[in-house]
């Protein structure tokens, strides 16, 4: 009965390989997370330039292995600093620990004569042991950590001023020698001091732990919602206590490679250096964060100040000035930085939407088909279960003739035969339920917005079959997730062929992927056997219906913005689509198969002369979405729709409309069983049936795909 | 400053409805009066409520009495006041006035020379040898309010007819001024349709910024009162600052198919809607957007608003086209549902 398609003579659809704009590239970059660091980074670039500018041979070997040997202690400060801001607190006495650490270093080398890695025991303990005096005050007695630490900077200053006066002749004039030790304090590991690799070392560690240890995950947790961290089940005292002497262990660290390459102490180390630590961090993170543990944005902060400053003190610049520069270019740093903060959501906002020109096919076949020129026949429809279901955007009939629907809040319903008069739950899936298909086996394949593909089976056990596929080459965002699973069919050898209608949009902002117009949806499959989901052809214009043609090689697929239906050839899938049928009078949406070999087309919107126009000015819809509210947008109309019967070659045969305020207006989804269509909308919360004249009274839909039931 | 700042700042209308233009529903639960293609409605010397319906002038002595016919002419009317002296003036499509006597004859004399204006939407007595009418500019027709919004020409104009025929330019220069308001201190007030403002007779706009497309305006006892076509559409308002857009949707686009004010809430498959206007479950929300409205705003003597009627997105009491005080009561004409309505006495 069905026509048999001869694929090779349909026109070709032009599918874009590459879809390229740069206002796009922006809007992908600025939607990443690392573009945060973007201000600091720009601030580093600046300063280096400008030291290459206004500097001869700043920039060379020699000098540059000289400034990472003293990167080491201040990096491993800034890091220590990093640790304890992101659990939420704060550490003054970072500089003094230091100083401390580097004398007990020293000491337990000259005076003691310890063997260096004993020495370096001793120093992180001492580091630790400071740590942990702020750990226990500020995180497990809950003291305030300022006042703590600010406690802990006066008494180890103290201590230490104490203990180094009466120490200090002694170290300098120690004659001990280590081999260690100097390797440590002076050698070189591929061209590069130790006490670089140390910090690089470090860095990377701490990098790690806020990534992917569980501790890590905690601290940030902790600093970023300390009451929240606590009703999740962390140990936040515990977490805070930890944070403290991981701290003082890096601080220790760092106090043991001055002391390697000092060998002495003064009245003044340390001093000011939380200061500087502070100043660093403050740069590289845009203020002072809690909850966040960006490594490389500290690291970025603390090279643009360490820089700044060695390189005004080389150029014999006053301590004074150097200071009120230092100042004014941080302030300067951070208002941009802040401001771009502020603001990049909303520069993302106004870049996002991209749109672009196309042309709609004019209408035709529609010769005395339109809805002004005939009479509305589904005002001859009953409704079903009016009210009861919200947004039956399909529906799905078995051989039985119960009725399966999604609805608006993630659940699948159930309205039994043969009254149809109540609908009950059959599974709560979650997401927004789309397009649906009987499996084989009976079960309900669903395609979930905000999901993917899902699997109902009749007990209401439910089954996320995929929810990514293989990302494509060219983009900077990551498209592998499906963001809005639209519709589905099965092929004969049990492949789900699926659209993700749009890769750019959630369901609930699907109107401005027709404001962009852009082709940004996509066909795919998911082979159960492999259960591999592949991305078959990719860049569709808002790809929506699915329909297994009757012969059950070919794949029509509804281009919605397009206002056509594609076809797909099973056997030659990368050959890519040609156009099935162009130029329809509306937005079609579901496609599925008729009795009589032709195919049901719903029109979820009809489509007209003014909205057609607006399609071909991109600039005119991107400045209406800046300066009109979304409410007032212009807009295809949604409020009337049909259904269209076209015929297994393409061509329209019939056009089914209702009046214009009547109840089953967009129309997106419709099955025909039994000599009846059965008729859902995405905005309704009613089903409709019509009976068909002249219908096949014993045609039912899983039948025409998997053979009457034995 | 940049021709592109200056853009910018290109002042939105004023009101919005909100405060004593809040919505309400007072325009929906009106007494109503079924009535075949109204136009305007006025209040006879003698007390009897006068309303054209098509080409016929109909009166009704009391409300909810049966309506009789009056007069009939061979044009639909599109205008009609009464003079002091029992006289009433009718405007006809076309271009057209004629002038009855106290006992409903036509007067000879009255007649405005052929093609001098091209439409009479609102007239009123100066005196009893001179009638007041006013020229939105348009022919006849129901594109007006598709026209009017995209139009920069302003070729409405008011004009005074002597009873010997003699004409008198009043004014010209105007933007589609849809109807006339004597002040009572010799002054004339004249609601433009698209300039959401009423002018004077030399132009200068009194009072600006309404949040709809003016129709004609009515003295009652303590102010005025606003028929209005529509309410501003931000789409609209905004479609005015895209110039190529609009120059090729008049090129290439029957007017029925523009985006513009309506006059009937019905949808239409080619006529597109805007966002938030879609259905859901069914229904249209009334608050939804939509390109016609029913707003009456009721102004005190210094044209600011100080209440409103209206019939919101879900109504059907659209475009409000004239108003009238009968004893104390307000009577309003909708176009949309073909109706007078009465909203009780006037606030």
């Amino acid at each position: 009965m069905a026509a048999d398609i001869d694929f090779a003579s349909l026109p070709k659809q032009h599918v874009p390989r590459l879809v390229l704009s740069p206002r796009r590239i922006v809007a992908d970059v600025l939607s990443k997370g690392w573009v945060e660091s973007l201000i600091p980074f720009v601030a580093l670039v600046c300063v280096v330039a400008g030291v290459l500018i206004s500097t001869d041979g700043y920039f060379t070997a020699s000098n540059l292995r000289n400034l990472a040997q003293y990167a080491a202690d201040g990096g491993l400060v800034v890091l220590a600093l990093l640790i304890v801001v992101a659990v939420g607190g704060i550490d003054l006495s970072v500089g003094s620990n230091f100083a401390m650490s580097a004398f007990v270093a020293l000491f337990c080398f000259h005076i003691l004569q310890l063997p260096v890695p004993a020495v370096l025991v001793a120093t992180l303990a001492t580091g630790a042991a400071i740590g942990a005096v702020n750990g226990v005050i500020a995180g497990l007695l809950g003291c305030g950590a300022l006042l703590t630490t600010l406690g802990t900077m006066i008494t180890t200053r103290g201590l230490y001023t104490l203990a180094s006066q009466a120490q200090l002749v002694q170290i300098s004039t120690s004659a001990r020698m280590d081999d260690v030790w100097d390797w440590i304090g002076f050698e070189k590991l591929f061209t590069l001091p130790v006490g670089f690799w140390v910090l690089v070392v470090v860095a990377a560690l701490v990098f790690v732990m806020f990534r992917q240890t569980r501790f890590g995950w905690h601290v940030l947790a902790v600093g970023g919602n300390r009451k929240a961290a606590r009703h999740g089940g962390i140990r936040v005292r515990s977490t805070i206590f930890v944070a403290y002497v991981l701290a003082g262990l890096v601080v220790g660290i760092a106090g043991f490679l001055f002391a390697a390459r000092q060998n002495s102490v003064g009245s003044d180390t340390g001093i000011g250096m939380e200061f500087f630590a502070l100043t660093a961090l403050v740069v590289g993170l845009g203020g002072f964060v809690p909850g966040r543990g960006a490594v490389v944005s500290v690291l970025i902060g603390f090279a643009t100040i360490y820089i700044l400053n060695n390189a005004m003190i080389n150029a014999g610049f006053r301590g004074d000035f150097v200071q009120l520069s230092m100042g004014a270019i941080i302030i300067l740093i951070l208002a941009i930085d802040v401001k771009f903060r502020k603001n990049r959501h909303r520069l993302l906002a106004s870049t996002y939407l991209d749109p672009v020109a196309f042309e709609t096919d004019a209408v035709e076949g529609m010769r005395g088909l339109m809805p002004h020129e005939t009479a509305p026949k589904l005002k001859a429809a009953e409704i079903l279960a009016a009210g009861q279901v919200d947004g039956p955007e399909d529906v799905l009939l078995d051989a039985a003739g119960n009725i399966y629907c999604g609805s608006r809040d993630g659940y699948l319903f159930r309205i039994a035969a043969p009254d149809h008069a109540k609908a009950e739950v059959l599974a709560k899936i979650g997401g927004r339920p789309l397009g649906l298909a009987l499996d084989r086996e009976g079960r309900i394949v669903t395609c979930v917005a905000g999901m993917g593909l899902v699997r109902v089976g009749m007990d209401g056990k439910v089954e996320l079959l995929t929810d990514q596929t293989e990302r494509s080459l060219f983009s900077v965002q990551d498209d592998t997730t499906i963001r809005m699973a639209d519709d589905l069919d099965i092929a004969p050898d049990g492949t789900i062929y699926f659209t993700d209608a749009t890769k750019r949009y959630d369901i609930e902002n699907w109107g401005l992927d027709l404001l962009e117009g852009r082709p940004n949806g996509r066909l795919l499959s998911y082979d159960p056997a492999t259960r591999r989901t592949r991305t078959v052809c990719d860049n569709l214009r808002f790809p929506n219906g699915v329909c297994l043609t009757h012969d059950g090689k070919h794949l029509l697929v509804a281009s919605t913005w397009e206002c056509s239906i594609l076809i797909f050839d099973l056997a030659r899938l990368s050959d890519g689509p040609r156009v099935f049928a162009s130029g329809l009078p509306g937005y079609p949406d579901n496609v599925n198969r008729a009795s009589d070999g032709g195919y049901w087309v719903a029109l979820a919107g009809m489509r007209n002369p003014v909205f057609d126009q607006a399609m071909r000015h991109p600039g005119l819809r991107r400045r209406m979405t800046r300066r009109v509210p979304p409410t007032n947008w212009l807009f295809g109309n949604l409020n009337i729709g049909g259904v269209l019967k076209i015929d297994g070659s393409g061509k329209v045969v019939d056009a089914l409309w209702d009046a214009p305020d009547g109840p089953l207006y967009m129309i997106t989804s419709m099955r025909e069983h039994e000599g009846a269509l059965y008729l859902g909308g995405v905005t309704n919360d009613k089903i409709g049936r019509l009976r068909l004249d002249g219908a096949d009274p014993a045609w039912r839909g899983p039948e025409s795909y998997w053979g009457r039931a034995r | 400053m940049m021709p592109f700042l200056r853009g910018r700042r290109r002042e939105p209308p004023a009101m919005t409805l909100e405060g004593v233009l809040g919505p309400n529903g007072r325009l929906d639960e009106a007494r109503g009066m079924k009535v075949d293609a109204p136009d305007a409605v006025c209040v006879a010397a003698d007390r009897h409520l006068l309303f054209s319906s098509g080409a016929r002038l109909m009166a009704l002595d009391a409300w909810g009495g049966e309506p009789r016919p009056v007069a009939t002419f061979d044009a639909p009317v599109t205008a009609l006041c009464a003079g002091p002296d029992g006289r009433l003036a009718i405007g006809l499509a076309g271009g057209r006035a004629a002038v009855l006597d106290a006992s409903g004859r036509p007067e000879d004399g009255w007649a405005l020379p052929a093609g001098s204006v091209a439409s009479v939407v609102d007239c009123a007595f100066l005196s009893g040898e001179e009638l007041l009418l006013v020229d939105c500019g348009y022919g006849s027709g129901d594109d007006l309010l598709a026209r009017a919004a995209w139009d920069d020409e302003a070729r409405g104009q008011l004009v005074a007819l002597g009873r010997s025929g003699q004409t008198r330019f009043v004014a010209s220069g105007l933007h589609c001024p849809m109807g006339v308001s004597l002040d009572g201190q010799g002054g004339m007030l004249v609601p433009l349709l698209e300039r959401a403002g009423i002018a004077d007779a030399s132009g200068r706009v009194r009072q600006g910024g309404y949040p709809g497309y003016l129709g004609r305006l009515r003295k009652t006892a303590n102010g005025y009162v606003l028929a209005c076509l529509s309410r501003r559409d931000p789409l609209i308002e905004f479609l005015k600052t895209e110039h190529a857009f609009v120059a090729e949707m008049k090129a290439k686009i029957e007017p029925r198919h523009w985006i513009a004010p309506r006059a009937n809430p019905e949808f239409s498959h080619d006529f597109p809607i805007e966002l938030g206007a879609t259905r859901l479950f069914g229904e249209v929300k009334p608050w939804a957007p939509s390109f016609s409205y029913g707003l009456l705003i009721e102004l005190d003597a210094s044209l600011m608003p100080v209440g409103s009627a209206q019939s919101r997105a879900n109504g059907r009491r659209h475009a409000i086209c004239d108003v009238a005080d009968w004893n104390g009561e307000l009577i309003a004409v909708s176009r949309a549902s073909g109706e007078i309505l009465n909203l009780g006495a006037a606030a």
